[in-house]
C-alpha cells in the first residue's frame, strides 16, 4: 500500500484529507443559529379520543418498553377497570389512531384488554390511607359511580357505594349479556375496586330502600343512577299481549340467570348495542331473530363489531322499518304490522330523519317483540333542587348539581352513554368532588385548571395529572393533538394489525360463553410494536443519530434528550427527521 | 466458473466476489439490474452486505462516502443524470482519498431524453478526481470490478468502472467467474488508514486554509500519477492469477502500422474485425484500445502512437465547442512527439445516443483517414456530415 501520510515538498506535514486534528469545540456553532429545536411533547389522538382520559400513548410506550407493571399502573391510574373497558368499549380511541393512514388502527382494546387481565391476575391492591375525614355516597355501582368511588378511595376518601339491585355492576351485570362480559372478569373487577376500602350496598335503592335524608351524614353524593327505563315504541295493541317486552327488561333477566321462553320468532326493534345484546341473547335462548331499525345501517348507534357478529350468528336484519301494530291472538302475540321507511333531512343529531313510505306497509310473523329505541332515567329519588333538563340532571363538567354537595353522572347526565363516558364521568365528579370538599373544608385550592387537565383541546381530565402524579416525563408538553401531518411516515413500516380471536360462529348461540379471546402473547406485543407514539417521545434515539454536530445527548436521568444549544446550528434535522412529531422548532430572539 | 451473463450481472458478481460491505444505489436505466442483482445477492446471503436505500444518486454517493470514511468497502452503480447528480459528491469521494468503486453504465445525456450508450456521462465527471477505466466486454467488465476495488484501496482514490449501455449492460457473454478463494487471495479486506472512529473522534472534509489546500491537491495528483504505475501492476497481480490481462491502453496489431485506430468501450471489438480484414488483405493498419482514461496513460499512448503516418480516433462523446474528447486529449500526448515521428491525428465523432457504429462504418473511416490530405477539422461527424 503506498502511504498517503507521506507530506508534500513543501515539507509541512499536510495531510491527504481534511482532518481534524485537534478539538473542534473551540468553535461554537451553536451561534449560527436562526431557529432552534426543542423537544415539545404533544397530545396522542386516541389519549385526546378517549372518554374515560387514559393515557393510552403512555402505557403503550411502558408495554414498548418492557416495563408491563408500570403500564398496568398507569392504565389504573386513569381507568378502574380495564378487564371491563377492554371487552366492551367501542373504543373511539382506534377511530382517531394516526396509523389508520399508514395501514390499519393499533388494536388498542385487544392491548387493555390483555393488559387488564395482567393486572387481575395481580394481587389486589391495599386499600390507601383514610387521608380525608370526609365521607361520599356514591349511588348506583354501574361504571360511572364505581369510577368515581374507586378514584376517591384512591386519594383517602370513605366512600359508600348504593346500589338497588342485589348485586354491584349496574348496566355491565344488568344490561351487557355474560358472552361479552364474562361474570367472573366483572366480579374480579369489581372486588378490586372494593379493595380500596369501599362499602358497596347491595339492594339499597335510595328513594325507595333508603330515605334520601339518611344521606345527610355524607359529606357529598354522587348520584349515577343509570338509565333503566325503557323507552316506549308505541306500538298499537302492545297492551293486549305479554310479548311486546322493552328488551332492558328481558336483558336483565336473561343476566341474572333467566331462560326465558319467548317462541321461535323474535322480532326486536333499535339499532343500538341494547338491541344487539337483545338480538343475540334471544338467538341464544333458540328463538329466530330479526332486527328491524328504522334507518339505515350507516345510523345504526351500535358498535360495529357488535353489529357484525350478530350477522354473522344469524341475526337477521330488516332497515327502514319499524313496527305500527301488535296481532294478537288469544293474549299470544301473533305477529307486527310494520311501516317501510325512507329517509328524509337530517334531523337535529345530524342523521337523517326517517318518515313513512307511502303504501309501504308490510307485516311479520312474531312470537315476541323486544323493544331496545333507548331508554330514560328515572330520577324522582333525586332531591327538588337538582335541576333536571331534558330527562338527565343538569350538571357542570365536574358533575356537580345546581344543589350543594350533589353531583351527578354518567348515564343520568348529559352524556354519549357509553361505559367509557361513564367512567369518564365519575372521575370527573371525583376531581369535582374532592376539589368541593377541599374548598369547604378551608385548603386553599386553585379551582382546577381543564384545561391543562385534559387530553387534547376536548378530552377528558386526567386525575394523575390532577393530582400530580403522572409517573411519565413528559418535555415541556403542549395540549395539542399529533395529528397524521404532524408523523414522518418515512420511519414507519406497514405493518397488519392483529384482529381479535372469535369463537367459531357455528358454535355460539347453543351458549352465554366468551366469544371473544381477544389476542395472543405474540400479537399483543406486535400490535404494542405497531403503536407510534404519535406526538411524544419514546426515546427511539434518531435526533441522536441524525444531528450532525452531535449536539443532542442523553439526558443523565434516561428521561430523554437534552441539546447543547452551543453548537446545534439549527439545521433542524432533528424536528424534521422525529418520526413522531415530538420536536418543534422556533425563531431565535434577535 | 463459467456463466453466460449480461454486463450488468459481471458487475455485480464482481461485486460479490470483492466482499463488498456496503452497497447504496438508486435506480436508473441502464444501470438498475446490477443493484437489482446485489440486493438480490443481499437478500439471499450470497453478499453478506448492508444495502442501504435512497432517495437519489446524491444520497447514494454521500452514503457509500459515509460507509468507506468509516473503512468498509462500499459500491454503487449509476448512468447518465444519475451520475451527473451525484457529481458534487464525486469532489468529496475523491478529496476524501475514499476508494469507493462505482459502475456507471454509458448512457447518453438528455436532452433529449436517451438511454442509450455514449461517453458523455461519464467524461463530463473527468476532472472530479476518480480514476476511470472503460471495458470492452462482460469478462473485462467482471474482472476490473474486482481489480477496481484492490486498485482503490491500493491508491486511496475512488475508481468508476464504465460499460456502454446495452452492447455491454443488457448483452449476455460467457463470464469466467473466478473462484472466491482466488479473488481473496488477491483482494485482501481493506484497511484505512483514515477512517471514523468513536475512540479516536476526528472530523473529516472540515475547513482548509490556502496554506494547506494546494498540498492537499498535489497529493491527489501524486496518487494519480502512482495510479500509472499500481494500474498496471494490478492488472498483471490479476493476470498472474487468471491468465487475463488488459491493461492501461492495448495495443492490437500495432507493429509497423502506419494507420492506428484509438478506441474505448465495445466500438474496440468491432474495430478487430475490420483491422483483422485489412491486415489479411495487407495493409499495415493496427488499433489502440484505450482502457485507462484517468489518469491518462499519456507516455504509454505516446510511445504506441509515434511513428505511425496516421491516428483516427473514434469518440463517441463530444466536448461542445471542442472535439471528441479522446481525440483532444490523445493530440495533446503527441505534442510532444518530435515532429518527424508525430502522426496526423483524425478525430471522429460517431455513434451519439446509442447510434450503431458497425463495421462498414468503421471501414468508411479507415478508407477516409488513408485518402484524405488533411483533417478538414478537429471533430468529424460520422454519419452527419461524412
Amino acid at each position: 500500500m503506498s502511504d498517503i501520510t507521506e507530506p508534500g515538498r513543501s515539507g509541512r506535514n499536510i495531510p491527504p484529507i481534511a482532518i481534524s486534528r485537534m478539538t473542534t469545540e473551540v468553535n461554537l456553532t451553536g451561534s449560527w443559529k436562526y431557529i432552534r429545536p426543542r423537544y415539545e411533547d404533544r397530545v396522542a389522538p386516541c389519549n385526546a379520543n378517549c372518554p374515560v382520559g387514559i393515557d393510552i400513548e403512555g402505557y403503550l410506550y411502558l408495554l414498548g418498553q418492557g416495563r408491563t407493571e408500570e403500564a398496568a399502573s398507569l392504565l389504573l391510574e386513569e381507568n378502574p377497570m380495564p378487564a371491563v373497558t377492554g371487552r366492551v368499549c367501542h373504543h373511539p380511541c382506534e377511530d382517531g389512531c394516526n396509523r389508520a393512514n399508514l395501514d390499519e388502527p393499533v388494536a388498542i382494546h385487544s392491548v387493555e384488554r390483555r393488559l387488564g387481565d395482567i393486572a387481575l391476575a395481580s394481587p389486589p391492591p391495599a386499600a390507601p390511607d383514610p387521608a380525608r375525614d370526609e365521607k361520599v355516597a356514591v349511588i348506583g355501582s354501574g361504571p360511572a359511580g364505581l369510577a368515581c368511588a374507586y378514584h376517591l378511595a384512591r386519594i383517602g376518601y370513605r366512600v359508600t357505594v348504593f346500589e338497588a339491585a342485589p348485586e354491584a355492576g349496574g348496566m355491565l351485570r344488568l344490561g351487557i349479556p355474560e358472552y361479552r362480559l364474562p361474570r367472573a372478569i366483572l366480579d374480579r373487577q369489581i372486588d378490586r375496586i372494593a379493595a380500596l376500602g369501599i362499602e358497596i350496598r347491595c339492594s339499597t335503592a335510595v328513594g325507595r330502600d333508603l330515605p334520601w335524608s339518611e344521606l345527610d351524614t355524607f359529606d357529598a353524593v354522587f348520584a349515577a343512577p343509570g338509565a333503566h327505563v325503557g323507552k316506549d315504541a308505541r306500538i298499537d295493541g302492545a297492551s293486549d299481549t305479554r310479548m311486546v317486552r322493552p328488551g332492558l327488561e328481558f336483558l336483565k333477566e336473561v343476566n341474572a340467570g333467566g331462560r326465558p321462553v319467548l317462541g321461535d320468532h323474535v322480532v326486536v326493534v333499535g339499532g343500538g348495542n341494547t338491541a344487539m345484546d337483545c338480538a343475540r341473547s334471544a338467538l341464544r335462548l333458540g328463538s329466530e331473530v330479526t332486527v328491524l331499525y328504522r334507518r339505515t345501517p350507516l345510523e345504526m348507534p351500535a358498535i360495529p363489531q357488535e353489529v357484525k357478529e350478530a350477522k354473522l350468528e344469524g341475526v337477521g336484519f330488516r332497515f327502514l322499518a319499524t313496527p305500527t301494530a301488535a296481532r294478537a291472538k288469544d293474549g299470544s302475540l301473533v305477529g307486527i304490522e310494520c311501516q317501510q321507511m325512507e329517509l328524509g333531512p337530517p334531523d337535529e343529531s345530524g342523521r337523517r330523519r326517517p318518515v313513512p313510505q307511502e303504501e309501504g306497509r308490510f307485516s311479520m310473523i312474531a312470537d315476541c317483540v323486544l323493544t331496545a329505541i333507548g331508554e330514560d332515567c328515572d330520577l324522582e329519588f333525586l332531591p327538588e333542587g337538582v335541576e333536571i333538563s331534558g330527562g338527565v340532571a343538569a350538571v357542570d363538567e365536574l358533575c356537580e348539581s345546581t344543589t350543594a354537595r350533589v353531583f351527578v353522572g354518567g348515564d343520568a347526565a348529559d352524556l354519549p352513554r357509553s361505559v367509557a363516558d361513564a367512567l369518564g364521568s365519575g372521575k370527573r365528579a371525583a376531581i369535582g368532588i374532592d376539589h368541593w370538599l377541599r374548598e369547604r373544608s378551608g385548603e386553599e385550592v386553585a379551582p382546577p385548571d381543564l384545561a391543562a387537565l385534559r387530553f387534547g383541546p376536548g378530552g377528558n381530565l386526567s386525575i394523575a395529572r390532577e393530582r400530580g402524579i403522572d409517573p411519565l416525563h413528559r418535555a415541556s408538553p403542549v395540549n395539542e393533538v399529533a395529528g397524521w401531518d404532524a408523523m414522518n411516515p418515512a420511519h414507519f413500516e406497514q405493518a397488519p394489525r392483529h384482529e381479535d380471536h372469535f369463537h367459531a360462529a357455528g358454535d355460539l348461540t347453543a351458549t352465554f360463553g366468551e366469544v371473544n379471546f381477544g389476542l395472543s402473547e405474540r400479537e399483543f406485543r406486535d400490535e404494542v410494536d405497531r403503536c407510534m407514539n404519535c406526538g411524544v417521545c419514546n426515546r427511539c434515539e434518531l435526533c441522536l443519530i441524525f444531528c450532525p454536530d452531535m449536539a443532542i445527548h442523553r439526558r443523565d436521568d434516561g428521561e430523554g434528550f437534552e441539546i447543547d444549544l452551543r453548537y446545534c446550528k439549527g439545521c433542524g434535522l432533528c424536528a424534521a427527521e422525529c418520526p413522531r412529531g415530538a420536536m418543534a422548532m422556533s425563531r431565535e430572539e434577535s | 466458473m463459467k456463466k453466460v451473463m449480461i454486463g450488468n450481472h459481471a458487475v455485480s458478481w464482481g461485486v460479490q466476489r470483492s466482499r463488498v460491505e456496503v452497497i447504496s444505489a438508486y435506480p436508473i436505466t441502464p444501470q438498475t439490474q446490477i443493484v437489482e442483482e446485489l440486493s438480490d445477492m443481499c437478500a439471499d446471503g450470497r453478499l453478506p452486505a448492508r444495502y442501504i436505500k435512497v432517495e437519489s444518486e446524491h444520497s447514494a454517493m454521500a452514503a457509500c462516502i459515509g460507509a468507506s470514511a468509516a473503512g468498509v468497502r462500499t459500491f454503487t452503480a449509476t448512468s447518465a443524470q444519475g451520475l451527473a447528480l451525484m457529481h458534487e459528491l464525486l469532489h468529496w469521494a475523491a478529496g476524501g482519498r475514499l476508494p469507493i468503486v462505482m459502475a456507471d453504465v454509458n448512457r447518453a445525456m438528455a436532452p433529449g431524453w436517451n438511454i442509450w450508450t455514449d461517453q458523455n456521462d461519464s467524461l463530463s465527471q473527468r476532472d472530479t478526481g476518480w480514476i476511470q477505466l472503460y471495458c470492452e466486454t462482460n469478462q473485462e467488465v467482471f474482472d476490473t470490478t474486482v481489480q477496481a476495488f484492490r486498485l482503490a484501496e491500493q491508491i486511496n482514490l475512488p475508481v468508476m468502472i464504465i460499460l456502454d449501455a446495452f452492447f455491454l449492460s443488457h448483452t449476455s457473454e460467457p463470464v469466467d467467474l473466478t473462484d472466491q478463494e482466488i479473488v481473496d487471495e488477491f483482494l485482501p479486506q481493506r484497511v484505512a488508514q483514515y477512517k471514523l472512529d468513536p475512540s479516536d473522534p476526528h472530523a473529516f472534509g472540515a475547513l482548509v486554509r490556502p496554506d494547506a489546500y494546494m498540498e492537499m491537491r498535489w497529493q491527489q495528483q501524486e496518487a494519480m500519477r502512482d495510479t500509472l504505475r499500481v494500474m498496471p501492476e494490478v492488472d498483471e497481480a490479476w493476470g498472474a492469477l487468471t491468465g487475463r490481462r488488459y491493461g492501461a491502453i492495448e495495443e492490437y496489431r500495432t507493429e509497423d502500422a502506419e494507420l492506428l485506430l484509438v478506441t474505448s468501450g465495445t466500438i474496440t471489438s468491432t474495430a478487430r474485425h475490420v483491422v483483422d480484414a485489412r491486415r489479411s488483405s495487407g495493409e499495415k493498419i493496427g488499433l489502440v484500445k484505450i482502457k485507462m482514461f484517468r489518469p491518462f496513460p499519456t507516455a504509454l499512448l505516446r510511445s504506441a502512437l509515434a511513428g505511425a503516418d496516421r491516428v483516427a480516433v473514434l469518440d463517441r462523446n463530444i466536448s461542445p465547442g471542442h472535439g471528441g474528447i479522446f481525440a483532444e486529449e490523445t493530440r495533446s500526448a503527441l505534442y510532444d512527439v518530435p515532429l518527424e515521428d508525430r502522426p496526423t491525428l483524425f478525430g471522429y465523432v460517431l455513434g451519439l445516443g446509442g447510434r450503431d457504429v458497425t463495421p462498414s462504418v468503421i471501414e468508411a473511416i479507415v478508407d477516409r483517414t488513408r485518402e484524405a490530405e488533411a483533417p478538414e477539422r478537429q471533430d468529424l461527424w460520422v454519419g452527419v456530415e461524412l
